[in-house]
């Protein structure tokens, strides 16, 4: 029961100041503004790029799927073969090797000059691609209503192939979300109800990081500075410190769907309901969370050498109209 | 450190303090026009929102079935089967307690097995039965909990309910406090105030529950709801205030369409329907409390003596008024001996929300799995944090925990109060109508009557003998469709199980019973392992059996004919037990008599022992629980067996109408008499016109799995009546039939010939047939 003292106290904290400036030790940060106008552009998942005159921004609409290209002034919609669905995420080696995946095993490349639709023998959505080198790409997804519709890829030699993913500990597992690693022998898989895989090289494992949520994406620094989010109601976090996986649930922070680093201890997150944060890797506590977007819940965020662009849009509500949101602002010393 | 909570904190209570909140001056009264008698709408309804409320009342009062999308797997076929104590809205009696399941992993993580946490009971189709997820390691029980004032639960902004909060107990009074959250708002909704949405509230337990598939409502209809929910109007949260500083925070409706592959197309529910009912729910009113008399106030004081008030806050400040809910709506940890083990986003599995109080005369059992059958027993049962109040409580002296359970009571809903379903003062209805005796009774005996139907009306305590395991918890949890006496909805089937190896049948260990329910309430009934049959038992309604009982042993023999020696290509076996008497009750004629059926049915349905009288061979005269046998007097077993004596047949309708006549004379006409024999002749020679022979015969399909009892094999089944066949349905014995049409198509075997002629009936003869049927 809380009383009258602590309340008064908390209040004369509001009444002098919104909260950052200052004695809560919480650092200053740059203001997001809005990127584009991304109305009319259906849902945005995914941002990537290989500088922040060229960020790719995939996503579209339950029945099609659209890319942007944003200069960091405009976002042009490129051309994609006909009868692309839903893009969900995208990851590249360079402006001329971009992979971009999306609903119904689909897997887009770009060599620079033209789309080619890659064969990858499943049907289930796919929301994650990373590759630890041209010639070594994964990606993950899968439907997550049933048994078997777990998915998990992995691209050699220029094809495709299933990879069986291990016994899992955890129940009712039918969707991985994300994928990402340091190098081919050190990767790392997130999805449905707190599960992360992890492979050497040789095997995938399963690994157990104190939560049951949904984990929806990862980043890192480096093998022993990465962070995982998720939570579909509250923020998620765990980060691997390269000895233990440490959790916190972040409530009242709502769920977080992307997440991006540069400094090793500074995880730049966004979320649901136009949550954007950065969270502390070694204490897992947020500072400068933010609101913003009426509402409209961000779905990735990405960083470049002049700042981060986060995308979303409302993509939680099954019907339409579909609309996108993006903000960026700068990234300061030390974030 | 957690710097940005404490300026949410911060920043959500400048709303309040710089805008005129609950500490600025005296609380504000309560509203005059918030209060209604318990199933009615909130006052302050609008007209429009009245008819919406009266339209969702209706949608959660339909009976679905499998053509409307129920199932595939699916606990009830109702929304009110869990919220009808005392009245559509409430909680429910034992009986509808369901199960969450979950895995809890080495790193403390909890994760939902079953249907999204939900321990189904049952499967459309021969399964049947659903099963128990393998990885399942923690299973809790979970009583209906009641959506009185939800509405204005909803409409708390969120610094209301944080001002009560102290999760670190820095106050050091023993009592945290600690809110729940739902996407930034501050929880309230479910036992663990995991929700904020009453929309999400509500879809998913028609999806876990029914298996009913919707779409989240559109913004525009969102917005539209008595408590308008959608992003726009969405505006207090705890985290920022860039919207506003009023509203309602609304918005975490679970937004993904749900889907299953039932065959009948997604959404199952119409969005109007979704709509109508989450307004329903949000237009709910509490009821009423009581004026207090003496005992009342003193109880009332007591309360806040013993602390109670540290939690059961007594009035939460909404843009209303005062809202007397009782309840700071925040997660306490309530000790091990409530700890459910289950994990609800911020709240452990000791963590609980306080409940609120108001109506709670009338919504036991208590607490969060129904464990406490009084609400003395509720308070004695506080553990953890409450463990102070508890302890004042017990140790006060016995006029003061009477002037404290009085102040209790008198938080609404005291005058609807009753041990079962039945209002206090239910009228019996007329002689021969639904639900009244078969004639008129003697004063004496119309007081037997009643307190026969009052005892087959009761929610049977633990204390007085319910389980170990059980399917009702009650007489009337069953049988209760159209009235009290009737039949039961596919969601309260029997389930039977056996073996069948190499074309045989055997019983299990445990017998063929595998029980919905137990008292353990950390458990989910065992059925024997391995088994590979699962048999549905659907619900018949008892309306007459008293007629029936007065049919003597000949002349249920004098129609048999085993081996079909007339070539009619129908046999019909008379059920012969051990003892000598015929079998007349049952699916398999299992049981000769009215006093036997309700002998077994205590025990097999309620784990409630019987006297041994030293002849009938059904109930049991022990149990395994620790109550001292047997748990029902041979008074109280006589008196509920009076009442089914005297319970009339349905009332025939259309008597006279030239249809009925004629679709009476097809039936004949095309042999459904043969086994549905209109009349048998009672002990005193009167007609009892029950379309029945009593004969068990062979008319399942040639595949079909299911339970042997004696001699009745895997597909022979009893003949049931048919009066009352318009207003019992599910048919069938497994209920697989939802329509009387239905019924007839999956006669079998025996029955190949009369279902065929039946097939070659103009539309008019079979209309008429079907009006006949339905008018019996």
């Amino acid at each position: 029961m809380r009383r009258a003292a602590l309340y008064l106290g908390l209040l004369l904290t509001a009444c002098h100041g919104s909260g950052d400036d200052g004695d809560d030790g919480s650092t200053h940060t740059a203001t997001w503004t809005e990127a584009f106008d991304a109305e009319a552009d259906g849902w945005l998942l995914s941002v990537w790029g290989p500088s922040s005159s060229d960020q790719w921004i995939a996503g579209g609409t339950p029945d099609s799927g659209k890319l942007l290209r944003y200069d960091g002034t405009n976002a042009t919609a490129v051309t994609l073969p006909a009868d692309t669905p839903l893009l969900n995420w995208s990851f590249g080696f360079g402006a001329n090797d971009v992979y971009v995946v999306g609903n119904e095993g689909t897997v887009l490349h770009w060599d620079g000059a033209a789309f080619t639709v890659e064969e990858t023998n499943t049907d289930q959505n796919l929301w994650g691609v990373w590759g630890a080198s041209a010639d070594d790409v994964w990606a993950v997804g899968g439907n997550g209503r049933a048994e078997g519709q777990l998915t998990l890829l992995r691209r050699r030699n220029g094809t495709w192939t299933s990879t069986t993913p291990p016994p899992l500990m955890r129940s009712n597992v039918f969707a991985l979300f994300k994928v990402w690693g340091t190098s081919a022998d050190n990767v790392y898989a997130v999805g449905q109800r707190g599960t992360v895989l992890h492979f050497d090289g040789t095997a995938w494992t399963e690994e157990l990081v104190g939560t049951s949520d949904d984990l929806i994406a990862l980043w890192g620094t480096g093998p022993d500075r990465i962070a995982v989010v998720g939570g579909r109601n509250n923020g998620q976090i765990a980060v691997w410190d390269g000895s233990a996986w440490n959790h916190a649930s972040l409530a009242p922070l709502p769920g977080l769907n992307g997440v991006w680093m540069r400094d090793p201890s500074v995880v730049h997150v966004a979320g649901v309901t136009g949550t954007l944060a950065t969270i502390d890797f070694d204490s897992l506590e947020y500072t400068d969370a933010s609101v913003i977007g009426e509402g409209r819940d961000f779905h990735a965020v990405f960083g470049h050498e002049g700042g981060l662009t986060t995308v979303g849009g409302n993509f939680l509500q099954a019907q339409g109209p579909y609309r996108g949101i993006a903000y960026e602002r700068p990234l300061l010393q030390g974030e | 450190m957690q710097v940005f909570r404490t300026v949410i904190v911060a920043a959500t209570l400048v709303a309040v303090g710089c805008t005129g909140g609950d500490d600025d001056g005296p609380p504000p009264p309560v509203p005059s026009d918030i209060f209604a008698p318990m199933g009615e709408v909130a006052p302050y309804a609008t007209a429009d929102q009245k008819a919406t409320f009266l339209r969702g009342r209706e949608v959660a009062e339909r009976r679905l079935t499998p053509h409307e999308g129920l199932g595939p797997d699916f606990n009830v076929v109702f929304c009110a089967a869990c919220h009808e104590k005392p009245v559509t809205g409430g909680s429910a009696p034992r009986y509808r307690n369901f199960l969450l399941v979950g895995q809890q992993l080495s790193d403390g993580s909890f994760t939902p097995t079953g249907k999204n946490g939900v321990q189904t009971g049952y499967l459309l189709g021969k399964d049947a039965r659903s099963p128990t997820d393998a990885t399942t390691n923690v299973t809790a029980t979970r009583n209906g909990i009641p959506f009185f004032g939800v509405g204005l639960l909803a409409e708390l902004p969120d610094e209301s309910i944080l001002a009560h909060a102290d999760p670190d107990d820095l106050d050091g009074d023993g009592i945290s406090g600690k809110p729940n959250y739902d996407r930034g708002f501050v929880g309230r909704f479910g036992r663990k105030s995991q929700t904020v949405s009453i929309e999400g509230f509500i879809r998913g337990p028609l999806f876990n529950h029914l298996g009913l598939t919707t779409v989240p409502l559109s913004e525009a209809k969102k917005a539209a709801l008595p408590v308008p929910s959608a992003a726009s109007t969405t505006n207090v949260r705890a985290l920022g205030l860039q919207y506003g500083t009023t509203g309602h925070g609304q918005a975490a409706a679970p937004d993904e369409p749900t889907e299953d592959d039932d065959g009948v197309p997604d959404p199952e529910l119409s969005e109007d329907d979704l709509f109508d009912l989450v307004s329903f729910a949000m237009l709910l009113a509490p009821p009423a409390p009581d004026a207090l008399d003496a005992s009342g106030e003193r109880g009332k004081q007591a309360f806040a003596d013993m602390g109670c008030d540290g939690c059961h806050v007594p009035t939460l400040v909404s843009p209303r008024g005062s809202i007397p809910v009782y309840s700071d709506l925040l997660l306490h940890d309530m000790g091990e001996a409530l700890a459910d083990g289950v994990i609800m986003k911020e709240a452990t599995g000791s963590e609980f929300r306080t409940q609120p109080l108001w109506g709670l005369a009338a919504t036991g059992p208590y607490l969060h799995d129904g464990r406490a059958d009084t609400i003395d027993e509720a308070i004695r049962l506080h553990g953890g944090e409450a463990t102070k109040a508890r302890t004042a409580y017990s140790s006060a002296p016995e006029g003061t925990k009477t002037d404290l359970l009085a102040f209790l009571e008198s938080l609404g809903g005291r005058d609807l109060a009753s041990g079962g379903l039945l209002a206090p003062d239910a009228p019996i209805p007329a002689v021969g109508e639904y639900g009244g005796p078969v004639a008129a009774l003697s004063e004496a005996d119309t007081e037997r009557y009643r307190r026969g139907r009052e005892l087959f009306d009761r929610d049977t305590p633990i204390a007085e003998g319910l389980g170990p395991r059980f399917n009702g918890d009650s007489c009337r949890a069953c049988h209760f469709e159209p009235t009290i006496g009737g039949a039961g909805p596919l969601g309260l089937n029997v389930v039977r199980h056996g073996f069948i190896e190499n074309g045989v049948f055997r019983e299990p260990d445990m017998g063929t019973m595998a029980h919905r329910l137990a008292t353990d309430v950390a458990a989910r009934p065992p059925a024997e392992e391995g088994a590979t049959v699962f048999e549905l038992r659907q619900t018949p309604a008892l309306y007459g059996l008293g007629l029936i009982d007065k049919i003597p042993d000949a002349a249920i023999v004098a129609l048999e004919d085993p081996n079909d020696i007339d070539g009619d290509g129908i046999a019909g076996i008379a059920r012969r037990l051990p003892d000598g008497r015929v079998g007349k009750l049952g699916w398999k004629a299992g049981v000769p008599s009215l006093a036997d059926f309700t002998r077994d049915a205590m025990s097999n349905e309620l784990g409630v022992t019987v006297p041994d009288d030293g002849t009938s061979i059904f109930g049991f005269a022990t149990d395994d629980d620790d109550r001292a046998d047997p748990e029902m007097s041979a008074a109280d077993l006589d008196d509920v067996t009076f009442f089914m004596q005297q319970l009339a047949p349905p009332p025939r309708k259309m008597l006279g109408d030239p249809m009925v006549a004629r679709g009476e004379a097809t039936f004949e006409t095309i042999g459904c008499v043969a086994c549905h024999v209109s009349r048998l002749m009672d002990e005193d020679g009167e007609p009892v016109t029950l379309y029945s022979d009593l004969l068990l015969h062979d008319v399942a399909s040639t595949d079909a799995m299911g339970i042997e009892d004696g001699p009745a094999t895997i597909r022979h089944f009893r003949t049931p009546p048919l009066w009352g066949l318009g207003e019992t349905a599910p048919y069938m014995h497994d209920g697989q039939a939802t329509t009387i049409e239905e019924a007839i198509a999956v006669h079998e075997g025996e029955a190949d010939a009369v279902r065929a002629a039946y097939e070659q009936l103009g539309a008019t003869e079979r209309e008429e047939l079907l009006v006949f049927l339905r008018s019996l």
